[in-house]
Protein backbone atom coordinates (compact mmCIF):
# COMPACT_ATOMS: atom_id res chain seq x y z
CA UNK A 1 0.00 0.00 0.00
CA UNK A 2 1.20 3.50 -1.01
CA UNK A 3 0.42 5.72 2.18
CA UNK A 4 0.72 9.42 2.47
CA UNK A 5 3.75 8.75 4.84
CA UNK A 6 5.43 6.92 2.35
CA UNK A 7 5.00 9.73 -0.46
CA UNK A 8 6.27 12.06 1.64
CA UNK A 9 9.31 9.94 3.20
CA UNK A 10 10.56 9.45 -1.07
CA UNK A 11 10.31 13.46 -2.01
CA UNK A 12 13.90 13.29 -0.80
CA UNK A 13 15.29 11.00 -3.42
CA UNK A 14 13.20 12.30 -6.12
CA UNK A 15 15.04 16.00 -5.44
CA UNK A 16 18.57 13.92 -5.84
CA UNK A 17 17.34 12.55 -9.59
CA UNK A 18 15.59 15.50 -11.18
CA UNK A 19 17.69 17.10 -13.87
CA UNK A 20 19.94 14.56 -14.47
CA UNK A 21 20.80 12.97 -17.69
CA UNK A 22 21.10 9.08 -18.17
CA UNK A 23 21.51 6.47 -20.89
CA UNK A 24 19.23 3.42 -21.23
CA UNK A 25 20.69 0.02 -20.77
CA UNK A 26 17.57 -2.18 -21.48
CA UNK A 27 13.91 -1.77 -21.91
CA UNK A 28 10.78 -2.94 -22.44
CA UNK A 29 7.31 -2.35 -23.91
CA UNK A 30 5.05 -2.96 -21.42
CA UNK A 31 1.36 -4.14 -22.74
CA UNK A 32 -0.13 -5.89 -19.65
CA UNK A 33 -0.26 -3.77 -16.68
CA UNK A 34 -0.30 -4.18 -12.87
CA UNK A 35 -2.90 -2.57 -10.89
CA UNK A 36 -2.80 1.15 -10.71
CA UNK A 37 -1.32 1.70 -14.40
CA UNK A 38 -4.30 0.72 -16.78
CA UNK A 39 -4.49 4.60 -17.45
CA UNK A 40 -1.06 4.74 -18.78
CA UNK A 41 -0.76 1.47 -20.87
CA UNK A 42 0.72 0.59 -22.68
CA UNK A 43 3.88 2.40 -21.74
CA UNK A 44 8.16 1.67 -21.99
CA UNK A 45 9.96 0.79 -19.39
CA UNK A 46 13.83 0.83 -19.03
CA UNK A 47 16.93 0.58 -17.24
CA UNK A 48 19.24 3.69 -17.27
CA UNK A 49 22.63 4.57 -16.14
CA UNK A 50 22.55 8.06 -14.35
CA UNK A 51 25.99 7.50 -13.61
CA UNK A 52 28.81 4.50 -13.83
CA UNK A 53 27.72 3.46 -10.19
CA UNK A 54 23.79 5.07 -9.92
CA UNK A 55 21.08 3.21 -12.03
CA UNK A 56 17.25 3.40 -11.84
CA UNK A 57 14.44 1.37 -13.40
CA UNK A 58 12.11 3.67 -14.63
CA UNK A 59 9.50 4.62 -17.43
CA UNK A 60 10.23 6.10 -20.35
CA UNK A 61 7.66 9.03 -21.22
CA UNK A 62 7.00 10.92 -24.22
CA UNK A 63 8.57 8.67 -26.70
CA UNK A 64 9.21 9.61 -30.28
CA UNK A 65 9.08 6.36 -32.50
CA UNK A 66 10.51 3.72 -30.30
CA UNK A 67 13.63 3.46 -27.68
CA UNK A 68 17.09 1.65 -28.21
CA UNK A 69 19.70 0.77 -26.06
CA UNK A 70 22.30 3.69 -25.86
CA UNK A 71 20.02 6.19 -25.96
CA UNK A 72 20.54 9.59 -24.39
CA UNK A 73 17.49 10.26 -21.69
CA UNK A 74 16.56 12.76 -19.02
CA UNK A 75 14.69 12.92 -15.87
CA UNK A 76 11.56 14.23 -15.59
CA UNK A 77 8.75 14.93 -12.49
CA UNK A 78 5.39 12.65 -13.41
CA UNK A 79 2.70 11.09 -11.84
CA UNK A 80 3.85 7.67 -11.00
CA UNK A 81 0.54 5.28 -9.63
CA UNK A 82 -3.21 5.96 -10.00
CA UNK A 83 -4.13 8.24 -7.07
CA UNK A 84 -4.48 6.49 -3.43
CA UNK A 85 -7.51 6.66 -1.54
CA UNK A 86 -5.89 9.00 0.95
CA UNK A 87 -6.27 11.29 -2.12
CA UNK A 88 -2.52 11.95 -2.82
CA UNK A 89 -1.04 12.08 -5.84
CA UNK A 90 2.16 10.05 -6.53
CA UNK A 91 4.45 11.40 -8.06
CA UNK A 92 8.17 10.66 -9.08
CA UNK A 93 10.77 10.07 -11.74
CA UNK A 94 10.84 9.45 -15.72
CA UNK A 95 12.71 9.64 -17.87
CA UNK A 96 12.21 11.24 -21.46
CA UNK A 97 14.60 10.98 -24.86
CA UNK A 98 16.74 13.84 -25.32
CA UNK B 1 24.99 -33.15 3.66
CA UNK B 2 22.72 -36.53 3.90
CA UNK B 3 19.05 -36.31 4.05
CA UNK B 4 16.71 -39.03 3.22
CA UNK B 5 13.68 -37.98 0.80
CA UNK B 6 11.03 -39.95 2.70
CA UNK B 7 8.15 -39.26 0.39
CA UNK B 8 6.72 -37.11 -1.83
CA UNK B 9 3.27 -35.88 -3.17
CA UNK B 10 1.79 -33.37 -5.24
CA UNK B 11 -1.73 -32.02 -6.58
CA UNK B 12 -2.71 -32.34 -10.08
CA UNK B 13 -1.31 -28.36 -10.90
CA UNK B 14 -3.84 -25.70 -13.00
CA UNK B 15 -6.80 -24.05 -12.44
CA UNK B 16 -8.55 -25.34 -9.66
CA UNK B 17 -11.46 -23.53 -8.86
CA UNK B 18 -13.15 -26.36 -7.23
CA UNK B 19 -10.46 -26.26 -4.01
CA UNK B 20 -9.48 -24.44 -1.47
CA UNK B 21 -5.36 -24.04 -0.09
CA UNK B 22 -6.53 -26.50 2.29
CA UNK B 23 -7.86 -28.70 0.48
CA UNK B 24 -4.88 -28.81 -1.98
CA UNK B 25 -2.35 -28.86 1.07
CA UNK B 26 -4.57 -32.04 2.20
CA UNK B 27 -4.15 -33.69 -1.07
CA UNK B 28 -0.32 -32.52 -1.16
CA UNK B 29 0.51 -34.03 1.94
CA UNK B 30 -1.61 -37.70 2.42
CA UNK B 31 0.05 -38.43 -1.08
CA UNK B 32 3.74 -37.81 0.63
CA UNK B 33 2.63 -39.69 4.07
CA UNK B 34 1.43 -42.73 2.09
CA UNK B 35 4.29 -42.63 -0.02
CA UNK B 36 7.05 -41.93 3.07
CA UNK B 37 4.87 -45.17 4.84
CA UNK B 38 5.13 -42.85 8.13
CA UNK B 39 2.23 -42.22 10.29
CA UNK B 40 1.08 -38.53 10.42
CA UNK B 41 2.41 -38.41 14.48
CA UNK B 42 6.10 -38.80 13.25
CA UNK B 43 6.53 -36.32 11.91
CA UNK B 44 7.58 -33.38 13.70
CA UNK B 45 7.56 -30.28 12.13
CA UNK B 46 6.39 -28.25 9.10
CA UNK B 47 7.73 -25.93 6.83
CA UNK B 48 5.04 -24.33 4.75
CA UNK B 49 6.52 -22.37 1.31
CA UNK B 50 3.86 -19.78 0.17
CA UNK B 51 4.32 -16.14 -1.02
CA UNK B 52 0.74 -14.82 -2.12
CA UNK B 53 -1.62 -15.71 0.45
CA UNK B 54 -1.11 -12.85 3.15
CA UNK B 55 -1.80 -10.29 -0.20
CA UNK B 56 -4.01 -12.01 -2.30
CA UNK B 57 -6.27 -14.25 0.06
CA UNK B 58 -5.71 -12.00 3.43
CA UNK B 59 -4.52 -15.02 5.46
CA UNK B 60 -1.44 -15.27 7.33
CA UNK B 61 0.02 -17.67 10.03
CA UNK B 62 0.07 -20.28 7.49
CA UNK B 63 2.37 -23.05 9.69
CA UNK B 64 -0.76 -22.96 12.07
CA UNK B 65 -3.13 -22.65 9.69
CA UNK B 66 -2.20 -26.35 7.78
CA UNK B 67 -0.66 -27.47 11.05
CA UNK B 68 -4.81 -27.55 12.20
CA UNK B 69 -5.71 -28.95 8.75
CA UNK B 70 -3.39 -31.88 9.03
CA UNK B 71 -4.81 -32.63 12.65
CA UNK B 72 -1.23 -31.85 14.29
CA UNK B 73 0.20 -29.81 17.10
CA UNK B 74 3.54 -29.53 15.97
CA UNK B 75 5.98 -26.33 15.75
CA UNK B 76 5.16 -25.11 12.12
CA UNK B 77 6.75 -22.17 10.29
CA UNK B 78 5.82 -20.39 7.30
CA UNK B 79 9.04 -19.58 4.95
CA UNK B 80 8.82 -16.80 2.22
CA UNK B 81 11.28 -16.11 -0.20
CA UNK B 82 8.76 -14.74 -3.38
CA UNK B 83 9.06 -17.60 -5.91
CA UNK B 84 12.05 -19.71 -3.94
CA UNK B 85 10.04 -20.00 -1.21
CA UNK B 86 9.34 -24.09 -1.68
CA UNK B 87 13.45 -23.94 -1.95
CA UNK B 88 14.03 -22.07 1.08
CA UNK B 89 11.81 -24.36 2.81
CA UNK B 90 13.48 -27.22 1.78
CA UNK B 91 16.78 -25.64 2.91
CA UNK B 92 15.21 -24.57 6.24
CA UNK B 93 14.00 -28.04 6.65
CA UNK B 94 17.25 -29.68 5.97
CA UNK B 95 18.89 -27.45 8.76
CA UNK B 96 16.46 -28.27 11.28
CA UNK B 97 17.39 -32.28 10.47
CA UNK B 98 21.19 -31.39 10.65
CA UNK B 99 20.64 -29.13 13.90
CA UNK B 100 19.56 -32.74 15.42
CA UNK B 101 16.35 -31.38 17.12
CA UNK B 102 14.12 -33.28 14.40
CA UNK B 103 14.29 -36.82 12.75
CA UNK B 104 11.21 -36.38 10.78
CA UNK B 105 9.97 -33.44 8.65
CA UNK B 106 7.22 -32.01 6.36
CA UNK B 107 8.04 -29.25 4.22
CA UNK B 108 5.32 -27.77 2.29
CA UNK B 109 4.91 -25.73 -0.79
CA UNK B 110 1.36 -24.59 -1.57
CA UNK B 111 -0.45 -21.30 -3.53
CA UNK B 112 -3.87 -20.46 -5.02
CA UNK B 113 -3.61 -17.72 -7.43
CA UNK B 114 -6.52 -18.25 -9.96
CA UNK B 115 -8.65 -16.72 -7.71
CA UNK B 116 -8.15 -13.51 -8.31
CA UNK B 117 -7.99 -10.92 -11.32
CA UNK B 118 -4.73 -10.90 -13.23
CA UNK B 119 -3.59 -7.50 -12.57
CA UNK B 120 -3.94 -8.26 -8.90
CA UNK B 121 -2.46 -11.22 -9.04
CA UNK B 122 0.44 -9.13 -11.38
CA UNK B 123 0.50 -6.62 -8.42
CA UNK B 124 1.20 -8.83 -5.23
CA UNK B 125 3.96 -10.55 -7.05
CA UNK B 126 5.57 -7.37 -7.47
CA UNK B 127 6.22 -7.77 -4.07
CA UNK B 128 9.44 -9.46 -4.83
CA UNK B 129 10.69 -6.75 -6.58
CA UNK B 130 12.24 -3.32 -5.34
CA UNK B 131 10.41 -0.74 -4.60
CA UNK B 132 11.32 1.44 -7.62
CA UNK B 133 10.34 -1.25 -9.54
CA UNK B 134 6.75 -0.84 -8.22
CA UNK B 135 6.50 2.78 -8.81
CA UNK B 136 7.92 2.13 -12.19
CA UNK B 137 4.95 -0.06 -13.16
CA UNK B 138 7.35 -3.12 -14.11
CA UNK B 139 5.73 -6.12 -13.94
CA UNK B 140 8.01 -9.65 -13.47
CA UNK B 141 7.46 -10.20 -17.68
CA UNK B 142 8.62 -6.70 -17.87
CA UNK B 143 11.95 -7.59 -15.97
CA UNK B 144 12.78 -10.64 -17.35
CA UNK B 145 11.88 -8.79 -21.04
CA UNK B 146 14.58 -6.19 -20.02
CA UNK B 147 17.10 -9.05 -19.34
CA UNK B 148 15.91 -10.88 -22.02
CA UNK B 149 16.82 -7.73 -24.39
CA UNK B 150 20.50 -7.04 -22.70
CA UNK B 151 20.78 -10.86 -23.63
CA UNK B 152 20.02 -10.65 -27.23
CA UNK B 153 21.70 -7.34 -27.28
CA UNK B 154 25.46 -9.04 -25.73
CA UNK B 155 25.23 -12.72 -27.51
CA UNK B 156 22.39 -12.70 -30.46
CA UNK B 157 20.22 -14.53 -28.72
CA UNK B 158 16.51 -14.39 -30.73
CA UNK B 159 13.26 -14.34 -29.84
CA UNK B 160 13.19 -18.11 -31.92
CA UNK B 161 15.97 -19.34 -29.33
CA UNK B 162 13.35 -17.87 -26.34
CA UNK B 163 10.61 -19.71 -27.91
CA UNK B 164 12.55 -23.23 -28.11
CA UNK B 165 12.57 -23.27 -24.69
CA UNK B 166 9.09 -23.15 -24.68
CA UNK B 167 8.43 -25.82 -27.45
CA UNK B 168 11.17 -28.07 -25.14
CA UNK B 169 9.07 -27.67 -22.02
CA UNK B 170 5.73 -28.02 -23.69
CA UNK B 171 6.51 -31.20 -24.81
CA UNK B 172 7.90 -32.20 -21.25
CA UNK B 173 4.42 -31.30 -20.25
CA UNK B 174 2.65 -33.52 -22.75
CA UNK B 175 4.14 -36.28 -21.06
CA UNK B 176 3.29 -35.04 -17.52
CA UNK B 177 -0.32 -35.98 -16.08
CA UNK B 178 -0.06 -33.35 -13.24
CA UNK B 179 0.79 -31.01 -15.54
CA UNK B 180 -1.24 -27.80 -16.15
CA UNK B 181 -0.58 -27.78 -20.01
CA UNK B 182 -0.16 -31.39 -21.07
CA UNK B 183 0.03 -30.49 -24.82
CA UNK B 184 2.68 -30.03 -27.07
CA UNK B 185 3.15 -26.65 -28.61
CA UNK B 186 4.73 -25.61 -32.25
CA UNK B 187 7.37 -23.02 -32.50
CA UNK B 188 5.31 -20.84 -34.98
CA UNK B 189 2.25 -20.76 -31.95
CA UNK B 190 4.63 -19.35 -30.02
CA UNK B 191 6.13 -16.86 -31.88
CA UNK B 192 2.76 -15.78 -33.54
CA UNK B 193 1.36 -14.93 -30.01
CA UNK B 194 1.07 -11.50 -28.83
CA UNK B 195 3.48 -9.46 -26.74
CA UNK B 196 3.21 -9.01 -23.08
CA UNK B 197 6.25 -6.95 -22.66
CA UNK B 198 8.73 -7.00 -25.45
CA UNK B 199 10.65 -8.84 -26.19
CA UNK B 200 8.76 -11.53 -24.54
CA UNK B 201 5.38 -13.39 -25.74
CA UNK B 202 2.54 -14.85 -23.99
CA UNK B 203 3.80 -18.27 -24.28
CA UNK B 204 7.46 -17.00 -23.50
CA UNK B 205 5.41 -16.60 -19.74
CA UNK B 206 5.23 -19.22 -17.15
CA UNK B 207 1.19 -19.49 -16.52
CA UNK B 208 -0.70 -18.64 -12.96
CA UNK B 209 -1.53 -21.94 -11.46
CA UNK B 210 -3.24 -23.64 -8.17
CA UNK B 211 -1.02 -26.28 -6.56
CA UNK B 212 0.71 -27.96 -4.11
CA UNK B 213 3.53 -30.42 -3.38
CA UNK B 214 4.74 -31.71 0.17
CA UNK B 215 8.30 -33.94 0.90
CA UNK B 216 8.91 -35.40 3.91
CA UNK B 217 12.54 -35.51 4.68
CA UNK B 218 13.91 -37.47 7.06
CA UNK B 219 17.65 -38.42 8.98
CA UNK B 220 17.08 -42.14 8.35
CA UNK B 221 20.03 -43.32 6.09
CA UNK B 222 17.58 -46.08 3.94
CA UNK B 223 15.43 -43.48 2.29
CA UNK B 224 13.06 -44.68 -0.44
CA UNK B 225 15.40 -44.22 -2.85
CA UNK B 226 16.69 -40.62 -3.13
CA UNK B 227 18.97 -38.38 -0.67
CA UNK B 228 19.54 -35.07 -0.53
CA UNK B 229 23.13 -34.14 -0.75
CA UNK B 230 23.70 -30.21 -1.19
CA UNK B 231 21.30 -27.77 -0.65
CA UNK B 232 22.81 -24.01 -0.90
CA UNK B 233 20.89 -20.75 -1.01
CA UNK B 234 22.54 -17.47 -2.34
CA UNK B 235 20.61 -14.04 -2.39
CA UNK B 236 21.37 -10.56 -4.60
CA UNK B 237 19.95 -6.77 -4.93
CA UNK B 238 16.40 -7.01 -5.19
CA UNK B 239 16.05 -4.74 -7.73
CA UNK B 240 18.04 -5.17 -11.52
CA UNK B 241 18.88 -1.62 -11.77
CA UNK B 242 21.46 -2.78 -8.74
CA UNK B 243 23.24 -5.45 -10.61
CA UNK B 244 26.49 -5.15 -12.28
CA UNK B 245 25.41 -7.49 -15.33
CA UNK B 246 21.91 -7.68 -16.62
CA UNK B 247 22.94 -10.60 -18.59
CA UNK B 248 24.02 -12.98 -15.41
CA UNK B 249 22.03 -13.85 -12.45
CA UNK B 250 25.06 -13.91 -9.96
CA UNK B 251 23.33 -15.64 -6.74
CA UNK B 252 22.21 -18.56 -9.77
CA UNK B 253 25.87 -19.31 -10.30
CA UNK B 254 27.08 -18.57 -6.51
CA UNK B 255 24.32 -20.85 -4.86
CA UNK B 256 25.19 -23.87 -8.17
CA UNK B 257 29.03 -23.51 -7.36
CA UNK B 258 28.95 -24.12 -3.63
CA UNK B 259 25.91 -27.11 -4.12
CA UNK B 260 28.40 -28.60 -6.46
CA UNK B 261 31.38 -28.46 -4.30
CA UNK B 262 29.26 -29.22 -1.52
CA UNK B 263 27.99 -32.34 -3.32
CA UNK B 264 31.22 -33.53 -4.30
CA UNK B 265 30.28 -33.96 -7.77
CA UNK B 266 31.34 -32.42 -11.62
CA UNK B 267 28.34 -30.69 -13.52
CA UNK B 268 28.86 -33.18 -16.44
CA UNK B 269 27.40 -36.14 -13.50
CA UNK B 270 24.13 -34.13 -13.73
CA UNK B 271 21.56 -36.73 -15.33
CA UNK B 272 18.84 -34.05 -14.82
CA UNK B 273 17.67 -30.75 -13.51
CA UNK B 274 14.75 -28.98 -13.10
CA UNK B 275 15.52 -25.01 -13.69
CA UNK B 276 13.55 -22.08 -12.59
CA UNK B 277 12.05 -21.07 -16.07
CA UNK B 278 9.43 -18.45 -15.17
CA UNK B 279 10.20 -17.11 -18.52
CA UNK B 280 11.98 -18.72 -21.83
CA UNK B 281 14.65 -16.61 -21.35
CA UNK B 282 15.38 -17.79 -17.29
CA UNK B 283 15.78 -20.90 -18.52
CA UNK B 284 18.59 -19.63 -20.73
CA UNK B 285 20.06 -17.59 -18.14
CA UNK B 286 20.65 -20.14 -15.63
CA UNK B 287 21.91 -23.05 -18.42
CA UNK B 288 24.31 -20.44 -19.01
CA UNK B 289 25.12 -19.44 -15.27
CA UNK B 290 25.24 -22.94 -13.82
CA UNK B 291 27.77 -23.56 -16.16
CA UNK B 292 25.82 -26.27 -18.73
CA UNK B 293 26.84 -23.95 -21.42
CA UNK B 294 28.88 -21.10 -22.35
CA UNK B 295 27.53 -17.71 -22.18
CA UNK B 296 25.71 -17.12 -24.88
CA UNK B 297 25.41 -20.11 -25.93
CA UNK B 298 22.71 -21.76 -24.28
CA UNK B 299 19.98 -20.42 -26.59
CA UNK B 300 21.04 -22.20 -29.66
CA UNK B 301 21.59 -25.45 -28.07
CA UNK B 302 18.17 -25.43 -26.91
CA UNK B 303 16.99 -24.80 -30.48
CA UNK B 304 19.31 -28.25 -31.57
CA UNK B 305 17.40 -30.19 -28.51
CA UNK B 306 20.08 -30.69 -26.28
CA UNK B 307 18.49 -30.52 -23.36
CA UNK B 308 15.43 -32.43 -24.53
CA UNK B 309 14.05 -35.71 -23.42
CA UNK B 310 15.59 -38.41 -26.00
CA UNK B 311 17.94 -36.05 -27.78
CA UNK B 312 19.89 -34.95 -24.76
CA UNK B 313 23.50 -36.18 -25.08
CA UNK B 314 23.61 -35.96 -21.34
CA UNK B 315 21.65 -33.71 -18.88
CA UNK B 316 18.21 -33.09 -19.37
CA UNK B 317 16.21 -29.96 -18.43
CA UNK B 318 12.99 -29.53 -16.87
CA UNK B 319 11.22 -33.19 -17.73
CA UNK B 320 8.38 -31.72 -15.03
CA UNK B 321 7.74 -29.53 -18.46
CA UNK B 322 8.83 -26.58 -15.76
CA UNK B 323 7.34 -24.24 -14.54
CA UNK B 324 6.25 -22.72 -18.13
CA UNK B 325 4.51 -26.24 -18.89
CA UNK B 326 3.82 -27.77 -15.68
CA UNK B 327 2.58 -24.41 -14.56
CA UNK B 328 4.14 -22.36 -11.58
CA UNK B 329 2.09 -22.19 -8.57
CA UNK B 330 5.22 -19.81 -6.72
CA UNK B 331 5.20 -21.03 -3.40
CA UNK B 332 4.92 -24.51 -4.28
CA UNK B 333 7.34 -24.78 -7.56
CA UNK B 334 10.44 -25.48 -5.57
CA UNK B 335 8.95 -28.40 -3.67
CA UNK B 336 7.42 -29.62 -7.22
CA UNK B 337 10.63 -29.59 -8.35
CA UNK B 338 12.57 -31.73 -5.38
CA UNK B 339 9.36 -33.65 -5.76
CA UNK B 340 10.31 -34.88 -9.92
CA UNK B 341 13.81 -34.85 -9.14
CA UNK B 342 12.93 -37.43 -6.22
CA UNK B 343 10.28 -39.50 -8.78
CA UNK B 344 12.78 -39.40 -11.61
CA UNK B 345 15.61 -41.09 -9.43
CA UNK B 346 12.82 -43.54 -8.14
CA UNK B 347 12.00 -44.32 -11.72
CA UNK B 348 8.78 -43.55 -11.22
CA UNK B 349 8.24 -40.82 -14.26
CA UNK B 350 7.03 -43.41 -16.81
CA UNK B 351 6.83 -42.08 -20.23
CA UNK B 352 9.07 -39.58 -19.39
CA UNK B 353 11.62 -40.52 -17.36
CA UNK B 354 14.86 -40.74 -18.13
CA UNK B 355 17.45 -44.39 -17.76
CA UNK B 356 19.44 -44.84 -15.24
CA UNK B 357 19.09 -41.69 -13.77
CA UNK B 358 21.30 -41.20 -10.28
CA UNK B 359 21.92 -37.72 -10.12
CA UNK B 360 19.45 -34.65 -9.87
CA UNK B 361 19.55 -31.03 -9.62
CA UNK B 362 16.91 -27.99 -8.78
CA UNK B 363 17.88 -24.34 -9.07
CA UNK B 364 14.70 -22.18 -7.94
CA UNK B 365 14.65 -18.40 -8.25
CA UNK B 366 12.72 -15.44 -6.64
CA UNK B 367 12.08 -12.26 -8.10
CA UNK B 368 14.43 -11.62 -10.98
CA UNK B 369 17.48 -13.54 -9.24
CA UNK B 370 17.17 -11.81 -5.53
CA UNK B 371 17.05 -15.51 -4.03
CA UNK B 372 18.46 -18.58 -5.72
CA UNK B 373 18.20 -22.01 -3.86
CA UNK B 374 19.90 -25.08 -5.41
CA UNK B 375 19.72 -28.73 -4.27
CA UNK B 376 21.53 -31.45 -5.71
CA UNK B 377 19.69 -35.08 -5.14
CA UNK B 378 21.33 -38.61 -5.26
CA UNK B 379 19.58 -41.83 -6.20
CA UNK B 380 20.39 -44.26 -3.17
Amino acid sequence: MLSPVKIWRNQKYIAKRLNRTGKILSWSFVRVPPEGFSEQAPYFIAIVALSKSERICTQVVDVVKTIAIGQKVKTVLRRTIDVSHDGVIPYGIKVKQL
Amino acid sequence: MNIAIQGTGMTQFGERWGLSPRALARDAVQQAIADARIEKKHIQAMYVANMLSGMLGMQGHLGALFAEELGLSIPAYTIEGACASGGLALHTACLSILSGEYETVLVLGVEKMTDHKPEQVSSALMGAGSNEERLAGATFPALYAMLARSHMDTYGTTEKDFASVAVKNHFHASLNPKAQYQKVLSLEQILHSPYVADPLKLLDCSPVTDGAAAVILSKKTTSHGAKIVASQVATDTLGLAERKSLTTLVATAQASQKAISQAGISLSDVDVVEIHDCFTIAEILALEDIGFTKKGEAGDLVTRDAFTLGKAKRTVVNTSGGLKGCGHPVGATGVKQLVEIADQLRGRCAHRQIHDAAVGMTHNVGGTGATVVVHIVKKE
